[in-house]
């Protein structure tokens, strides 16, 4: 197992260069740069940014230099549009703020996902099962850019009991909105994840045997169902996870959070490349671990599967 | 919102274990997914959709460019759904007949899923089954790069992607289906490790086959199953992928529109009394999305069944 | 509003009353004196002189002071000077600067320290993307120090004691004066500047001259400021703080300001009428020193064919319906335009314009007339591209022109890009058509008329005239340049290098109580300290 992990992380490093490289590339390959602006600048001007933030230089040294930057002192550069902070600035205040919420999220949409899918397939064909699946039909295609809208027209303009955006520190009325916009739709497909795979579980010889024997009913599902039927929601963690930090992007557009989210898809519009590259790479290196993560949990889980 | 890999893999390994003639398999098949409500209903749903976006523009009484001079201005209280001026379901912001660019918005939705679904099975499929096939290190390495482009953002690349070559439909189509074929290599690969040992394959070793006429004879068409239902489950994905790139507003061009292009902008004025700006691009999208898992869901528990 | 009669005051050494918040007669103070307005955008620098943008500059107003401000209507007032000489060669002034002037951190405010601000403009070690301001000041030896030909320290800017501030400039400019109200030629202060670095900018570090200082800047959610004991007029401002919050999208923003969150925020593309009946008191439109155009790409090799032949040009214009934009699609005030300059511009006269009296029927007919004339009709149509970047605004005009054209029988295709992509585009020739908007650096015409001249960094079009040039030219001199900038705008009617579309004006929400918010300064100057709540 632990060589298993040593193996998976010695892949990460190539798989960030990878990443970096097709990131730069791509960037630099796109028309126009971090100083292209409606008015242009004077050539001299041009010039004189250029070479204060080595773009005058050809761009393999570009890469190296960037990359030993991160490798030696852990040094993302400067933004090239928020010209007071560094890129390691604006992770360290934007990324705390999408980790809060998204954590929250995640855990929400487990959690509720799980047991709303649970609950409906134990009343399988009851009001409670159909109301489960109901609801959760809607929710799952929902885009987040149609919900979170809704939700500020809902609670901000018309009921009035929550701030229609804003982050002030994680306060929990600042937080309720991002959350559900960004949850709802896992929470859905959760949902329906854990229903059906309960139900085959459940169906299955050795609940059967389990119920055969007496035990029950909570014990047969909390000891022995409810195990092996959270397989297929494990393994839809991961997909899940790269999902939602792109949800993140909505979230931080409209409830003016300060996520990374936005930081990102700023950056590639205003080619600020060393903010794009800093937050793919932060992106890439948490899919990773996450990746990572998800393989262990259901290594944990289902003992069939061995390292 | 993603396809269940663990049904998939146990799809692929009942299907992997048919009779390779299987003529029984699709026939049964069939039979069980005429009695899946569920499927059934989401399949005439998908017809219905289909019809709309081929035929729909017959029925319009206005072209999805036309502006309509007469509402425009006054969209709120004029634009609203109305069989009187040929309005069906209204008018966009600019008095264009919403009708109209519905039908056009689903054209270019469901291209999007089937033209981006269809790029993600081809390549998936022939990158697993050369891999699965051929064996040894170069399956290694192949599934390596697998493993190490699962862990790339995607949603960053395309993006970065679009910004890099303009916003062309070309462009979407590509990158969409080039994010999306790893699931299926995978899967594919499972199951030609597993076909490779059958007798039918090393009589055609045997008898000295090309490897590549054996995979693209013998081991794709045996992949069908999986294929199938695979892109049936990864046309709502690319859909809502889609939806996700036109709000970034990276997606098609004006005139051309999308149901998320529709949609976002609906969504944007949801405030302003124009409701059905939202509403029936939303329709199309939510029903449409659900049909397609439905009948995804049909196919693959009527090729998969389970003692239930 | 005239800025030469203005001059000729300030020159003779009569000082102006400074106006802070000039609390109106009869106005009752609210007792709430908080203020909380709406960003598109992140504030993206907090350093005067690396700022860019319009909202940046908002915020840098009220941090910082410069030598003059603006008044309600965009008047000169005393800010650090409270007056200045000029030399009989007028290309000396000297500023007389205040004795109670202090940064926040009680040190005084010195000549120095404008000498230090306006050289590091200039340096191009700062690498400013405003450095080309102080050029367009024309101060001397600017131009060889931003090229790295002369050292910083040549720059003719010089502190004759703490209180006297001296510039030369290369040749006379009537309007020098009203261009040291903008953030970029703000001063700094050298000490705070070398014992923070880059980090200077950030709250706590931050000192400034203005009347607010700033407590908190949290990048895409929000920018505090409150109030700077130490300002000299300080006495006479009354907001107590102001939030600036950052709001990605306008309707979310429209959505909240409507919640009560948010004081002033901008009004999504037509829906100024509705809000205008629903809220008669809130919503406003003003006019905005901005000019919206099609400009034609007549560059000799990359232009199209058709735009260098002048009637296809005309045609192109006659047949925009600028009546349905405005009227129609925009619906917030703005001005049909058939000319390049803003109409309120101060001292600009509007030349006649022969076919903005025209009907659009009269026009449309005009157009096929010239098409067909240049060899375009329904068998030979004309197929053009246009150029625009991402933005429910662009995109709807595009597809109105689009129509417009096409009942003439053109066929254009609308080509909608990001902003950057559209921009390296036009800078590069690579377009047929391509949306513009220019606003004005400064209150006076040539602001605008300057671009289409051959030596302008800007003329993406490659419109060149050399009658035009002579004219500018002539004018920078001129004592009167009205007739010249009339006689430049004529050139451009004949030859019509662009087609003007609309002339902007700023459609916001603001709350009923909000006092001095500046929105008849056409430049959209607005000041923190002159801001008030009354009480309702």
């Amino acid at each position: 197992m632990l060589s298993y992990i040593a193996k998976r992380l010695a892949i990460a490093i190539p798989t960030l260069l990878l990443l970096i490289i097709i990131s730069f590339l791509l960037m630099h390959a796109a028309p126009g740069g971090p100083f292209t602006q409606e008015r242009a600048l004077p050539p001299q001007v041009l010039a004189n940014l250029e070479a204060k933030y080595g773009l005058d230089q050809p761009l393999w040294r570009q890469m190296t230099s960037y990359v030993w930057g991160i490798v030696a002192h852990f040094d993302f550069g400067p933004s090239f549009i928020y010209k007071d902070r560094t890129v390691n600035e604006i992770i360290a205040q934007g990324f705390p703020v999408t980790l809060t919420y998204g954590s929250i999220s995640f855990a929400l949409a487990v959690l509720i996902g799980v047991t709303l899918g649970v609950v409906a397939a134990i009343r399988h064909n009851t009001w409670l099962d159909y109301l489960a699946v109901g609801v959760s039909i809607g929710a799952q295609v929902l885009p987040n850019f149609v919900m979170a809208p809704i939700l500020v027209l809902v609670f901000t303009l018309w009921l009035r009991w929550l701030p229609g955006g804003g982050w002030e520190g994680g306060q929990w009325p600042y937080m309720i909105m991002p959350v559900v916009a960004l949850s709802t739709s896992f929470m859905a497909s959760i949902a329906r994840i854990t229903r059906s795979s309960m139900l085959e579980v459940l169906n299955s010889n050795h609940i059967r045997t389990a119920r055969a024997k007496g035990l029950p009913e909570r014990k047969v599902i909390l000891r022995h169902a409810l195990k092996p039927a959270l397989l297929p929601v494990i393994s839809y963690l991961g997909p899940a996870f790269v999902t939602m930090i792109t949800g993140s992007v909505v979230v931080d557009m409209y409830f003016s959070t300060g996520g990374i989210g936005k930081s990102f898809v700023d950056s590639a519009l205003n080619r600020d490349y060393a903010v794009m590259l800093g937050v793919t790479i932060l992106v890439g290196a948490l899919t990773i671990l996450f990746n990572l993560v998800v393989d262990i949990l259901y290594a944990w889980i289902d003992p069939k599967i061995r390292y | 919102m993603v396809v269940d890999t663990i049904k998939m893999k146990s799809l692929s390994d009942r299907l992997a274990a048919e009779e390779v003639k299987g003529r029984s398999l699709w026939a049964d098949a069939r039979a069980r997914f005429v009695h899946n409500k569920a499927a059934v209903a989401g399949m005439i749903v998908l017809i219905l959709v289909g019809l709309f976006a081929i035929f729909g523009n017959y029925i319009a009484a206005w072209s999805n460019e036309e502006l309509d001079f007469g509402v425009m201005g006054q969209i709120a209280d004029l634009g609203g759904p109305s069989f009187e001026n040929g309005h069906y379901f209204g008018t966009d912001d600019l008095g264009r007949d919403l009708f109209a660019r519905t039908v056009q918005g689903t054209r270019i939705s469901l291209m999007v899923g089937i033209v981006g679904s269809a790029i993600a099975v081809i390549v998936g499929t022939l990158y697993g089954a050369t891999a699965g096939y051929v064996g040894g290190r170069a399956d290694n390495i192949m599934m390596r790069a697998v493993d190490i482009l699962m862990s790339i953002p995607y949603m960053f690349v395309l993006i970065l992607l679009l910004v890099m070559f303009g916003r062309s439909i070309f462009m979407l189509f590509l990158g969409i289906g080039l994010i999306s074929w790893l699931d299926m290599s995978r899967i594919v690969r499972g199951q030609t490790l597993s076909l490779k040992h059958k007798e039918f394959i090393e009589a055609a070793q045997a008898t000295g086959v090309p490897a590549f006429t054996i995979i693209w004879r013998h081991i794709v068409p045996n992949l069908l199953g999986v294929v199938a239902v695979y892109a049936t489950l990864l046309v709502p994905l690319m859909i809502l992928t889609e939806s996700f790139i036109s709000f970034l507003g990276l997606g098609v061009q004006e005139p051309l529109t999308s149901w998320g292009a529709l949609i976002s902008e609906g969504a944007k004025t949801i405030n302003y009394g124009t409701l059905w700006q939202l509403a029936f691009p939303l329709f199309f999208f939510i029903v449409t999305l659900f049909a397609f898992f439905f009948v995804g869901d049909g196919l693959r528990d009527a090729l998969d069944p389970k003692d239930r | 509003m005239n800025k030469l009669l203005l001059s000729t005051i300030l020159s003779v050494g009569l000082a102006l009353p400074a106006v802070a918040a000039n609390v109106q007669a009869g106005d009752t103070l609210a007792e709430n004196q908080e203020y909380t307005y709406w960003l598109l955008d992140a504030i993206k620098s907090m350093d005067p002189q690396i700022n860019t943008d319009v909202e940046g500059s908002g915020i840098m107003r009220s941090l910082f002071e410069g030598l003059y401000n603006e008044d309600q209507v965009g008047n000169l007032v005393p800010g650090v000077a409270t007056g200045y000489e000029l030399s009989d060669d007028k290309t000396t002034y000297t500023f007389k600067l205040r004795d109670n002037a202090k940064w926040s951190n009680g040190d005084p405010v010195t000549a120095n320290d404008f000498v230090y601000a306006w050289k590091r403009l200039a340096d191009p070690a700062t690498a400013s993307e405003y450095a080309w301001y102080i050029e367009l000041m024309q101060i001397v030896n600017a131009s060889e120090i931003i090229a790295g030909e002369k050292p910083v320290d040549e720059l003719g800017v010089r502190a004759v004691d703490d209180l006297t501030f001296e510039v030369k400039i290369t040749a006379p400019l009537p309007y020098f004066p009203s261009m040291t109200t903008h953030a970029s030629v703000f001063p700094v202060s050298q000490k705070v500047i070398e014992a923070n670095g880059d980090k200077w900018t950030e709250p706590g570090n931050l000192v400034g001259n203005g009347a607010y200082v700033l407590k908190e800047h949290i990048l895409g959610e929000k920018v505090v400021m409150e109030r700077n004991p130490m300002y000299w007029d300080d006495a006479n401002t009354i907001i107590t703080k102001a939030t600036a919050l950052t709001i990605n999208d306008e309707n979310a923003a429209l959505t909240r300001y409507l919640a009560g969150e948010l004081d002033r925020t901008s009004v999504p593309t037509g829906q100024y009428p509705k809000l205008k009946a629903e809220y008669p008191d809130q919503a406003v439109s003003v006019p905005q020193s901005c000019s919206y155009i099609y400009m034609f790409n007549l560059d000799e090799a990359k232009g199209p064919a058709a735009l260098k032949d002048v009637r296809v040009r005309k045609a192109l214009s006659y047949a925009i319906d600028r009546d349905t934009i405005v009227d129609k699609i925009l619906q917030g005030g703005q001005s049909p335009s058939y000319n390049w300059t803003h109409h309120a511009t101060a001292g600009f006269e509007m030349p006649d314009i022969d076919y903005s009296h025209w009907t659009q029927d009269e026009r449309n007919t005009k157009a096929k007339e010239l098409l067909a004339e240049a060899g375009y009709g329904p068998d030979n149509p004309l197929k053009l591209t246009l150029n625009y970047n991402t933005s429910e605004g662009h995109k709807k005009i595009a597809i109105a022109v689009q129509q417009f054209w096409k009942s003439v029988g053109v066929e254009m295709t609308p080509n909608n890009m990001e902003w950057k992509v559209h921009t390296d585009k036009m800078q590069n020739q690579d377009f047929e058509v391509a949306r513009y908007a220019w606003c004005g650096d400064y209150n006076e015409a040539s602001t605008y008329l300057d671009l289409f001249t051959s030596y302008s960094g800007h003329n993406n079009g490659k419109f060149f005239n050399d009658r035009y040039d002579e004219v500018m030219k002539e004018s920078k001199t001129a004592a009167d340049p009205a007739p010249l900038y009339k006689e430049a705008e004529q050139i451009l009617a004949e030859n019509m290098p662009f087609a003007p579309i609309y002339q902007y004006t700023k459609v916001e929400m603001i709350k009923p109580d909000m006092r001095g918010m500046s929105l008849t300064n056409l430049m959209q100057n607005w000041y923190l300290k002159d801001m008030y709540r009354v009480a309702n």
